[in-house]
């Protein structure tokens, strides 16, 4: 006992750390301040926890390193991508905020809401960063802990705790597959770094070929749960119609930029070797979850329930980048999700402002004559669905360009084919709401009060989707440079 | 060779345990299966000596996780009858996946893996090793990124549960400790003339 040694030295790059420090030791501090806070002015927590996911997103640019740093004794990654992803995350858990402010202020212990989201927000920063599937592991426990206990903050309504509880044990059960695959991954290589398990895969041979396609295939499932990929989606619509509209928001983004970083760096590094065989499970998957995602919701008369329909049809779409597997196709998935960030966020805003006296605003009839009413509000929706409908020169057009010429030049013309046929799918169902919104005549009253916050998200957001649409170069070009500074 | 038998002991009883805990028909019956279980498995991992580990699954798990649960199902009225229903009309399904399953972990297993390299010449650790040291300093100097973000891990758990069920009820009375002691004799008492 008297010769206790430590053979490791003071952990490298800890500056690289410094965004995910900040922004723990913000939400520990925030968690102690709101106490003195008094309930009446909460909004003080929010605008805090706000300034704080903002200040996040600098932090990441100021660390932004020219060559990719690892640290922590390999445990952590800090290149242009993750950086990209973590400034998309920040900026993706602000504005979930922003929208918030309005929405929860009559709620019990609206605090601690916005410590939560600092915490999953930290959680999917770590994920971005992680090069070890321990790290990648526990930041997604981070992320998903903090999510089942938003989903079901109204703790008043029975739709919040059901869809809390499903959310729950659904996301349980695919943690413990995620974590059975990795057991596989150490059996046969003996590590959880991604870049040795990859060596190791490749050097392994075919002896332990099934041990390594089991471990394959229950990573793969355990992440598909997390990115609601069919048929693991089945939580997907429950917990977005339960959830808090902003919850909603944030789940329908953050989560799924998080969950598809980690899935690039796990094939790409940890499983080079296996690029055939994941080629084939992703491209079943994306094949049924296109059609299950835009078919399904043909049949949904609930906005929110439609909106998660719409997003598994989405995921579907930039799992074409995962299966093109180049740097084209990832840097295509960044595209996708930064312009999907913003058309989802701007949807959102305005689902929210229709909630109203006694209205929900949730129901498709709900929109009916908005046109006529508020002409501002209708054209922003009408933009925010075109855009997700794909329409050109909207930012949705080149969400689905980048990704699909990616998958063409890797050769997977048919499967981009019918990517096609199932967005034209989906464009039915959005501008079928178009239709509510400018061709029928309004049912109910829109005597909505919205804050000028709400207004300002949403006209920043119809900004930024149609100013994407006009000129999405610097955008490609930025995810461009970050995937090839990718470790 | 007794190694093997103990082996197949512990893990014989640990799979039967695991069986108990889903076949039992009293839900309390389950959790002292549950229990059984977790001794198993500390059992092998006394084997594999790995023995810190051994006696954190029985203090953490039997002890104080298991208590848990059995406080939990003694509050909750769980009727396992209602629970069953439609097991049968599931179990095709169910089944087909599990037997599935059975083959290709069987399949993983059998394939060469867990034979070869350095799991079949694994030896047993000299004594003088002591696994609590060599815990303790792999995790706080190797690990120390993955040991910080589990604790937050464990805050987020704590808030997040008193945040689902705190509740200040409205029509309940508080005592305002401050008023009271603060309170002076011109608030309580007026001079009345009579």
């Amino acid at each position: 006992m008297a010769n206790v040694t430590f053979p490791f030295p003071f952990p490298e790059h800890l500056s690289s750390l410094m965004p995910e420090m900040f922004v723990a030791v913000i939400a520990m501090a925030l968690l102690l301040l709101d106490l003195f806070i008094p309930r009446e002015k909460k909004c003080i927590t929010a605008y805090i926890a706000i300034a704080t996911a903002s200040v996040a997103a600098l932090l990441c640019v100021s660390v932004n390193p020219a060559e990719p740093l690892v640290g922590f004794y390999g445990f952590f990654v800090l290149d242009q991508f993750a950086v990209f992803a973590k400034v998309l995350i920040c900026l993706a858990t602000a504005l979930a905020m922003v929208l918030s402010v309005q929405y929860m202020k009559d709620l019990e212990n609206v605090g601690e809401y916005y410590v939560l989201m600092l915490f999953a927000m930290l959680g999917m920063m770590l994920m971005s960063s992680a090069n070890n599937f321990i790290v990648m592991y526990l930041g997604l426990e981070l992320m998903a802990l903090c999510i089942y206990v938003l989903v079901g903050y109204q703790r008043d309504i029975l739709r919040s705790n059901e869809a809390a509880l499903k959310y729950f044990i659904l996301g349980a059960l695919s943690s413990c597959m995620l974590l059975y695959g990795v057991t596989f991954l150490y059996g046969v290589t003996g590590s959880f770094d991604f870049v040795t398990i990859g060596k190791g895969l490749a050097d392994a041979g075919s002896s332990s070929h099934t041990a390594v396609m089991l471990g394959l295939v229950f990573i793969i499932a355990g992440l598909a749960f997390k990115v609601s990929m069919a048929p693991f989606h089945m939580w997907t619509p429950d917990a977005y119609e339960g959830a808090p509209t902003p919850v909603t928001a944030f789940m329908s983004v953050a989560p799924k930029v998080a969950g598809f970083v980690i899935f690039i760096r796990i094939l790409d590094q940890a499983m080079p070797a296996l690029q055939h065989e994941y080629t084939m499970i992703l491209s079943a998957i994306a094949v049924l979850t296109m059609a299950v995602g835009n078919l399904a919701a043909i049949a949904q008369r609930n906005i929110k329930r439609m909106l998660a329909y719409s997003t598994v049809g989405h995921v579907g779409f930039v799992m074409l980048g995962l299966i093109a597997a180049n740097d084209d196709g990832y840097a295509g998935i960044l595209v996708y999700m930064s312009i999907y960030l913003f058309m989802t966020m701007g949807a959102f805003a305005i689902i929210i402002i229709m909630q109203r006296e006694g209205i929900q605003g949730e129901l498709l009839d709900d929109f009916s004559g908005l046109s006529k009413a508020r002409p501002g509000y209708a054209l922003a929706m009408g933009l925010m669905l075109f855009s997700l409908a794909g329409i050109p020169f909207l930012g949705g057009f080149w969400a689905k360009y980048a990704v699909f010429i990616a998958a063409v030049e890797a050769g997977h013309v048919y499967l981009v084919l019918y990517a096609l046929l199932f967005s034209a799918v989906g464009a039915f169902y959005y501008i079928r709401l178009v239709k509510y919104i400018y061709f029928d005549d309004a049912r109910v009253q829109f005597n909505f009060s919205e804050s000028r916050l709400m207004q300002l998200t949403v006209v920043l957001m119809a900004i930024a989707v149609v100013a994407l649409g006009v000129y999405p170069d610097p955008l490609m070009d930025l995810c461009k440079s970050a995937v090839a500074a990718m470790i | 060779m007794l190694e093997t038998v103990f082996f197949d002991l512990f893990a014989g009883l640990s799979v039967i345990a695991g069986m108990g805990v889903v076949l039992a028909r009293n839900t309390m019956h389950s959790v002292m299966f549950l229990i059984f279980c977790f001794f198993n498995a500390a059992g092998l991992f006394f084997m594999l000596d790995a023995e810190f580990l051994g006696v954190i699954m029985i203090l953490i798990y039997v002890g104080a996780v298991m208590v848990l649960f059995t406080f939990v199902v003694m509050m909750l009225e769980i009727n396992t009858a209602r629970l069953r229903e439609g097991f049968l009309q599931y179990l095709p399904v169910g089944g087909l996946i599990a037997i599935v399953l059975m083959i290709e972990f069987i399949g993983a297993a059998s394939s060469g893996v867990f034979t070869s390299g350095a799991m079949a010449t694994a030896e047993h650790l000299p004594q003088q090793v002591n696994n609590t040291v060599e815990i303790g300093q792999i995790l706080y100097t190797k690990y120390l990124l993955g040991f910080e973000i589990a604790a937050i891990v464990l805050l987020v758990a704590l808030v997040g549960a008193v945040v689902l069920t705190l509740r200040t009820r409205k029509d309940a009375k508080y005592q305002k400790i401050a008023a009271q002691v603060n309170v002076r004799k011109e608030d309580r008492m007026r001079k009345v003339r009579m």
